[in-house]
């Protein structure tokens, strides 16, 4: 990567000034709140909380949900009027969503700024842009459920985006249709497709999780209480709301869009739909290639010592594991030991620690964690650490003798 | 007073507060620079206390915030553990402590090991008087 040798350009000015600026937020949030609860700390937990309050709402939803023309506002309006604690439900579901969105983003941005996706953490970073996309995707479909007449409009208007895309377009608009027109095999697919990719969101997450040991999955508990209660409290306030039932024959002229799912949408007034499709392709290729392209500066410039990855010295080793659960980023495994090791107690060892070094990221965790001076970071060295701890203490040394 | 202080390279921003490897404003106090607090190996800090230094502090970054995910909750694990040990072996614990200071805190970060120094020195005053 060719970057200006000398200074940051205005790119790194700018995303060092929003890293000190995430910071201070940080420091002023510690002065509330201990930093054990620290909710900036704990956005992709948070994410997880609603994304478990919108599976279990979702599925009460589903058991009520008529998936036809004629069948889905009324199921919704069933849902809403009749169902015990049914509105209560659907204004769960719906700002669980918009939690859901929120605290994803948070998480995105935030980690953006304080570059926790550079080197070998690009794994989470690709697997979370697919789920920012599935989150956005399942948002729509969700709008279009309804069946009122913003989720016809919706329906239409998608079905132009995807018409526009060359060669495939038409296709595409068969295969989301389910047919050359919407008929009662649309609602059926958008149904599809709201719960499959929610289902998918469970195996990408495992990929994000996949690189990182003992993930923060889940917030403290006042925040789970909080934000449960902030749902019900928003659910029970203002309750959601159908716009109207859909009627062919009447266009709407306006109609209210969700700021979070339906921004795309919102740009259609302005732009063409090929436009549109366009930009979130942009914006989703861009997203992809942010640790790659988005370096700041080079390494050094970034203030990153390199130290090398971990190496693990074999004759030493005795396979006591404690590196193995204390490495952040599951990089080192254990493996059966093919002989004895050199020192005492490495004689009986039956297994070996080794170093995936694609997944290293060179913070010498394992060395703090070994006690038998396995490992060793090859450019700081235990002998130069210590050597360094020695002369601190010589001079006094020295002065009193 | 000779102590010495693992600071990690991503917690409080030293070039401001470094004089060569001490710590500007405070007496005796030598830095050592490590990528992360995790790194710092407990048998370093037990030498170093049996080698005559008077305390021994290794900074990360603020609890749940640590660059490497959990540097900093090990270390302060690692440094609980060293002190039940050291105890056994009449070293007392309070020679050494984890702090924990953001990038911006180096003001917060001076005044914390200050403190350590003078309570150390206190220790040491009412040692040293029979």
């Amino acid at each position: 990567m060719n970057v200006a040798a000398d200074r940051p350009g205005r790119y790194g000015r700018m995303m060092t000034s929003v890293l000190r600026g995430t910071l201070r937020l940080d420091v002023l949030i510690n002065r509330i709140y201990p930093t054990d609860f620290n909710p900036l700390y704990y956005t992709g937990g948070l994410s997880n909380l609603f994304l478990l309050i919108l599976v279990l709402s979702g599925v009460f939803l589903f058991f009520y949900y008529v998936p036809s023309l004629g069948g889905a506002y009324d199921s919704i309006d069933y849902i809403t009027q009749r169902v015990p604690y049914g509105d209560i439900i659907r204004g769960i579901h719906r700002y669980a969503a918009d939690g859901f969105i929120v605290a994803v983003l948070l998480h995105l941005f935030r980690n953006w700024f304080t570059d926790r996706y550079l080197f070998s953490r690009d794994n989470p970073w690709i697997s979370g842009m697919i789920l920012l996309l599935f989150a956005g995707f399942i948002g729509v479909t969700g709008y279009q459920l309804v069946w009122d007449d913003r989720a016809v409009a919706l329906t239409t208007m998608f079905a132009a985006m995807l018409q526009s895309i060359p060669a495939i377009g038409p296709l595409l608009v068969r295969l989301f249709l389910g047919g050359t027109g919407v008929s009662d095999e649309t609602l059926v697919r958008i149904l599809m497709l709201h719960i499959f990719p929610a289902s998918t969101l469970y195996l990408f997450l495992w990929w994000h999780y996949t690189r990182i040991r003992h993930p923060k999955i889940w917030p403290p508990a006042v925040w789970v209480l909080f934000c449960v209660g902030l749902v019900f409290l928003l659910a029970g306030l203002i309750p959601a709301t159908s716009t109207g039932a859909a009627a062919p024959a009447v266009r709407p002229t306006t109609l209210p869009l969700d700021v979070f799912f339906l921004w795309p949408f919102a740009l259609l007034n302005v732009m063409p739909p090929g436009a549109v499709v366009v930009l979130l392709v942009v914006l989703f290729v861009l997203g992809l290639a942010i640790p790659y392209i988005s370096r700041r500066e080079a390494p050094p410039q970034m203030g990153v010592r390199h130290a090398g990855v971990a190496q693990v010295i074999d004759g030493n080793c005795t396979g006591c594991e404690l590196c193995y659960y204390d490495c952040p980023y599951n990089a080192i495994i254990m493996v059966p030991s093919p002989a004895p090791g050199l020192s005492k107690a490495a004689q009986n060892r039956t297994l070996l620690a080794v170093v995936i070094e694609s997944r290293c990221v060179e913070c010498g965790i394992c060395i703090g964690a070994c006690p038998f001076e396995a490992l060793e970071l090859p450019k700081f060295l235990e002998r130069d650490i210590r050597a360094q701890v020695t002369d601190a203490l010589r001079p006094a040394e020295a002065v009193r003798s | 007073m000779k102590v010495v202080g693992f600071v990690c390279d991503w917690s409080v921003d030293l070039h401001p507060l470094l004089d060569g490897r001490r710590l500007r404003g405070v007496e005796g106090v030598h830095i050592v620079r490590v990528p992360c607090s995790g790194f710092v190996r407990p048998a370093w800090v037990e030498d170093a206390l049996t080698a005559g230094a008077d305390g021994v502090f290794i900074t990360g970054c603020p609890y749940g915030d640590c660059l490497n995910r959990e540097g900093n909750f090990l270390m302060r694990d690692r440094i609980d553990a060293l002190q039940r040990r050291l105890q056994r072996r009449r070293i007392d614990p309070a020679r050494m402590t984890m702090l924990a200071y953001g990038l911006h805190d180096g003001d917060a970060f001076v005044a914390d090991v200050r403190a350590f120094v003078d309570r150390l020195a206190e220790k040491k005053a009412a040692a040293g008087t029979p």
